[in-house]
Parts: structure tokens; C-alpha cells; sequence
């Protein structure tokens, strides 16, 4: 009997599961290449950036072939998941596609790292290893498919990024930076893993699928079923639960009130640093969160439609307060990494609030109109596009503050002044990226913020205040403006100071190739909507049976 | 030997959980503050192991409880080389004293 479940493990684990992990499987290879290198000293030969690259091409490209695979020799595959590792991790086309970004971004990343000479020789190993363990963690977290495997890929994105805050050793901002994020990184996780325990102790599973199932059977259908004891105190518990849950969450994509952390930790940490986990880590997140808020609402439950109903308005409200505390408190920097630290949690804010439109658009769902279904997955196809379009322009933003960084040694706004003509391919690449993260057209970030506002628009159907919050999104994206504005400002209309260095930034050196080819797909991504936008959809889809 | 019953685990854990969160907000020490963490992972450790003890949960809470423990000792350490490192930097282990971030 044992032998025979073994055997059987076995077999799915080698024919099916190791197959579709191959990413994950890709990067370890890479980590343990590099601490071998380490050890038997053969880095001075292989750098070791290169070795992280092949690692990472390698991930992309098994995503890649495993995505292909599935679309081949699986018809159920564009509207059905399925799971692997006995149930731990799901594998379909939602997953596919933010494994896709998060490994083109890595790709990005390190090729940041190598221009802007940030880890320096010795430290290269060292360096990345963490980002490919965090990178792991990330791409376990948007198959996760148990309450298990939540908490497991967001402490291992995590605890590599707590060591990648303070990688620079010796400067007193770092050390605080990683000290701040350590502590308050370690005590979310903690409040999380307990509303995890609560979760799947009153549910008696951790698997996504079988959590809707057992909600419909607690909480059964119909009118007033919440009335009965039992089921009152059930409920109030998984809602204690939940929201200790999203505690760790918010924490993960700095949602206020857990947002103390990220200017602290994006202008000690390296701009490199900052811009890895201002994207990919918020991408992950994002992509779990989804997944979570979906198996919780899986069962359709019409006893819970006003649960539902009512967290999709909280979310939606915490998230109207996010993009405007970060947009107002962006206004007073003067370090060009806070600001974008600031814009950062705005940006959250706004990526939040396509969530929210997806949650209140399920339980109108769930009240009987079976049409909102494709417009909840509509929502979820303007959050893909928005974090498509992210990855570019923040990454952009961050990546051009590291190389002026190299050039002018500060990383204050007050000393940008008169770069605009001295680099001007610096400049320009900053400005596409400043003016596609306000959102003005014909830049991606103008459609990502169209998409996520339409969903909110068809949301305000349901429940008026998701106009409001529409309205306060709005309003949100013309006070970002000024700010943007300021840094471009400097740039271009002060004079360079007499005796500041003089910057030669030819537009024909590697660097300038890199600026061009991460701001280049924020141009395209606002003028060629289709591509992204139908990967998104089909994406979203699955989600959506 | 007659069982308590899930309750009592759970409030134990229930106490666990606040002491820890107590005593993040609480402590100036730096080591403080993961001690604090510490006692917050047990609390939610001991609800996984009763609620496998007591609900269909069964073997999967211990196996969560297991890896929890891990990532608990992993997490500390690179906590701990940080602390270290904060130390080596401002000669202090007091969170308060790490205010050159503002603003």
C-alpha cells in the first residue's frame, strides 16, 4: 500500500511536476553554480553576472517551452488549471504569463547590475544568489495553489531581499535600510502566517480548490444563514483571519498603513536594489493575491455576497488612500530614490484598486448576474497590463537613477540640474518613464491606468463608491503630474551650477543601448495595445470559469 | 489521560501571538524585536499542530508547522547578520537610533 503511493508520487513528481518547475529548477542550478564557483574558486574565470544570465535566459526559455507545451498537448489548457506537486502549485495560463515578466525583468535586472558595476567583483556571487533565490520565491508564489506554499514563497522572495537591502556593507543608510526592513518584514510575516493558521485550521485544508468547497458546505445558501451561532462566529473568525492575511500582504506591496517601510528602504538600499523590489516583488504579490481572493470567493456562496461586497469596497478604499498619501508625500522629496519610493506606493495604490474592482464585481457576480463574470476577468486583464507596462517604466526610472548615480555620484533632485542637455539620452529615457508612470498618452502607463479605471467604471454598476473611488483615482493622476514635472523641470529649464562635473553620456555605449531598449517598450506598449492586452485577457480568463 | 480540547491550545497560542506583537512594539533592542517575531511564528506554530490534531486538517498543519520552523531559523539568521552589521555601523542595537532616514 505504501510502496504503492510512493511509487505513484514518484512518477507524477518525474513525468509531471519537475517538468513544468523547470524555471525554478533553472535558477537553483544557476545558485548552486555560483556557490560552487565560490568554493572552488573557478569565479575568477566564469564572472559570475554571466553565469546568473545563463541561468535566468535558461528559466525564460523552459517557461517558454513548458507554456507551449501545455498549449499543445492540452485542449482544456486556455480555460482550465491543473495542479502539480501533489497539489501544492497550479500551473495555467495566468501563472505562464507573470512567470514570463517576472523572468524578462530578472533578465533586465541583471543586465543593470552589470553596467552599473553594482555588486563589485568580489561580491558578485554573493550578490546573485540572492536575486535569483528572491526570483524564486517570486515564481513560487504566483503558481501557489495552497496556503502552504503562500507562505513559503513570500518569505523566501523575502528574507534574500532583507540581505539585498543592506548589501552594501560599510554605508550607515544601508545597514538601517535592511535593519527597518528586516523588522518590519519579519513581524508581517509573522501576524500573516497566524492569520494562515486560523484560516486553514477553521477551513481544515490549505488547498485553493478545496477552500471554496468548504466554505459553500460552513456557510451553505441562501438568505440568513449567517444568522445561526455557529456560523456567526465562523465567519467572524475567517474574517479576522483574512485580514490578518492581507496584513502580510499589504506589507509586501507597501499599502498604507504598512508602508512605513519602503522610502526608507529604496533610498538606503541601491537604486538597483529599489527597482528589483519596487517591481518584481510587487508583480508576485499581486499575482497571489489574486489567486487567494479568488479561491476564497470560489464556492459562490450567496450567504457571503455581502462579505464579499464589503471587503471589495475596503480594499478599494485603502487602496484611494495609498495612491493619495503616496502621491502627496511624494511632493516634498528631494532624493530622487524617495520619490520614486513615494510613486512607488502610489503606484500599489493604483493596482489595488483594479483588485478591488475585481472583488466587488465577483460578489455582484455571485448576487445572480452571470454577465459580470467577464468583466471581473476584465479587471484582472488591466491589472496584467498595468504590470507589464510597470515593469518598463519603473525599472526605467530606477535604472536611470543608478547610471546618473555613476556619473554624478548623488542621487539628489537639486543636483540633476541642467543634465537634460549634457545627457541627453539619460533625460529623455527619465521623461518617458516619468510621464508614462503619471499616465499621459500615447505612453503604456496611459492604457494600464484606462484599463484598471474602465473595470472601476463598470464596478460603480454594482456599488456606487467604487465611482468614488474612480473619481479619486482620477484626481490622483493630475497631482502625480507636478511632481513628475519637478524632476524634468530641473533637468531641463536650471542651468548645470559652474564647477558641478561635467556628464558625457554617449548615446552609443552600452548604457545608452540599455535605456533605450527599457524605454522603448513603454512607448510601444502605448501605441500597440493589442499584443500585451490579448496575452492579458487570455490570461485572465482562466482565472474566470 | 483525558485531552484539554482544541480551545485551550488555540488560547495558548492566542497569547504567544500577543506577547510577540507586544513586544515588537514595545522593545527598543533590535533583538528584542525578532525575540518578539519569534514568539509570534510559536503562536501561529502551536495553532497549525492542535488544529492537525483536532480538525481535518490532519497531517498537512504539522507539516506547515515543520517548514515554519525552518524558514523561523533561516529568517533569524539573516536578521541576526544584519542586526550585526547595524551594530558594526552606528555601535548600537537601539531600532530608534537608525534615523538618518527621513522625510
Amino acid at each position: 500500500m505504501f510502496q504503492e503511493l510512493l511509487s505513484k508520487l514518484l512518477d507524477e513528481t518525474a513525468q509531471h511536476s519537475l517538468r513544468l518547475a523547470g524555471p525554478e529548477l533553472a535558477l537553483t542550478a544557476g545558485i548552486v553554480l555560483l556557490l560552487l564557483g565560490r568554493l572552488l574558486s573557478f569565479d575568477r574565470f566564469v564572472p559570475p553576472h554571466w553565469i546568473a544570465l545563463i541561468a535566468t535566459m535558461a528559466a525564460f526559455g523552459l517557461s517558454l517551452a513548458v507554456f507551449y507545451d501545455a498549449n499543445r498537448s492540452d485542449p482544456e489548457f486556455s480555460n482550465h488549471s491543473f495542479t502539480y506537486f501533489s497539489g501544492l502549485m497550479a500551473f495555467d495560463k495566468f501563472t505562464a504569463l507573470v512567470r514570463l515578466f517576472l523572468l524578462l525583468f530578472l533578465v533586465f535586472v541583471l543586465a543593470l547590475t552589470v553596467l552599473s558595476g553594482i555588486p563589485d567583483r568580489d561580491d558578485g556571487p554573493d550578490f546573485y544568489t540572492l536575486l535569483l533565490g528572491a526570483s524564486i520565491g517570486m515564481l513560487l508564489m504566483c503558481g501557489a495553489n495552497n496556503l502552504l506554499m503562500v507562505f513559503l514563497g513570500i518569505e523566501m522572495a523575502s528574507v534574500p531581499s532583507y540581505a539585498m537591502a543592506g548589501f552594501l556593507k560599510g554605508r550607515k543608510q544601508g545597514s538601517e535600510a535592511a535593519l527597518k526592513f528586516v523588522v518590519f518584514g519579519a513581524g508581517a510575516a509573522g501576524v500573516m502566517l497566524y492569520g494562515i493558521s486560523l484560516l486553514a485550521g477553521m477551513l481544515g485544508t490549505g488547498d485553493f480548490q478545496e477552500i471554496g468547497i468548504r466554505m459553500a458546505v460552513l456557510f451553505g445558501n441562501g438568505e440568513g444563514a449567517l444568522t445561526d451561532p455557529v456560523r456567526a462566529t465562523a465567519i467572524r473568525t475567517l474574517i479576522l483571519a483574512v485580514v490578518m492575511v492581507f496584513v502580510g500582504f499589504a506589507f509586501k506591496l507597501s499599502v498604507v498603513p504598512f508602508h512605513f517601510w519602503t522610502p526608507d528602504v529604496f533610498q538606503g538600499a541601491p537604486a538597483e536594489v529599489g527597482g528589483f523590489l519596487s517591481v518584481a516583488s510587487k508583480a508576485a504579490a499581486f499575482a497571489l493575491l489574486t489567486r487567494l481572493v479568488l479561491a476564497l470567493m470560489a464556492a459562490g456562496t450567496t450567504a457571503l455576497q455581502d462579505v464579499y461586497l464589503t471587503l471589495g469596497i475596503a480594499v478599494g478604499v485603502i487602496a484611494a488612500i495609498t495612491a493619495t498619501f503616496g502621491n502627496l508625500a511624494a511632493y516634498s522629496q528631494t532624493n530622487m530614490k524617495r520619490l520614486l519610493a513615494y510613486s512607488t506606493i502610489a503606484h500599489a495604490g493604483y493596482m489595488l484598486m483594479a483588485l478591488a474592482a475585481m472583488i466587488v464585481l465577483q460578489s455582484g457576480r455571485i448576487g445572480g448576474d452571470a454577465a459580470l463574470g467577464e468583466r471581473s476577468s476584465h479587471a484582472v486583464e488591466g491589472l496584467l497590463y498595468y504590470l507589464a507596462v510597470y515593469l518598463f517604466m519603473n525599472l526605467g526610472a530606477f535604472s536611470i537613477t543608478a547610471l546618473i548615480r555613476n556619473e554624478i555620484f548623488s542621487e539628489e533632485i537639486e543636483d540633476y540640474r541642467g543634465l537634460g542637455f549634457q545627457a541627453p539620452i539619460l533625460c529623455v529615457g527619465m521623461g518617458i518613464c516619468l510621464f508614462s508612470l503619471v499616465g499621459l498618452p500615447p505612453l503604456g502607463g496611459f492604457i494600464g491606468k484606462l484599463l484598471i479605471f474602465a473595470s472601476l467604471f463598470d464596478a460603480g454598476y454594482v456599488h456606487w463608491s467604487m465611482w468614488a473611488i474612480l473619481a479619486i483615482g482620477g484626481l490622483n493622476t493630475v497631482l502625480s503630474l507636478f511632481y513628475y514635472l519637478n524632476v524634468l523641470k530641473t533637468m531641463y529649464l536650471s542651468e548645470r551650477p559652474t564647477g558641478a562635473t561635467t556628464v558625457t553620456f554617449p548615446a552609443l555605449s552600452s548604457a545608452g543601448l540599455y535605456v533605450i531598449l527599457v524605454s522603448a517598450p513603454i512607448l510601444w506598449l502605448g501605441i500597440d495595445v493589442s499584443l500585451v492586452s490579448n496575452a492579458a485577457r487570455r490570461a485572465a480568463e482562466v482565472l474566470f470559469p | 489521560m483525558e485531552s484539554v480540547g482544541l480551545n485551550a491550545y488555540l488560547f495558548v497560542g492566542a497569547v504567544l501571538f500577543v506577547c510577540g506583537i507586544v513586544c515588537m512594539a514595545i522593545k527598543r533592542n533590535g533583538i528584542g524585536v525578532l525575540m518578539g517575531v519569534e514568539l509570534v511564528l510559536n503562536g501561529a506554530n502551536l495553532n497549525f499542530v492542535a488544529f492537525a490534531h483536532y480538525t481535518p486538517l490532519g497531517l498537512d498543519g504539522q507539516v506547515i508547522a515543520l517548514f515554519v520552523i525552518v524558514l523561523a531559523a533561516a529568517e533569524a539568521a539573516v536578521a541576526l547578520a544584519i542586526a550585526l552589521n547595524f551594530y558594526n555601523n552606528h555601535l548600537t542595537i537601539d531600532v530608534d537610533r537608525g534615523n538618518e532616514l527621513q522625510g
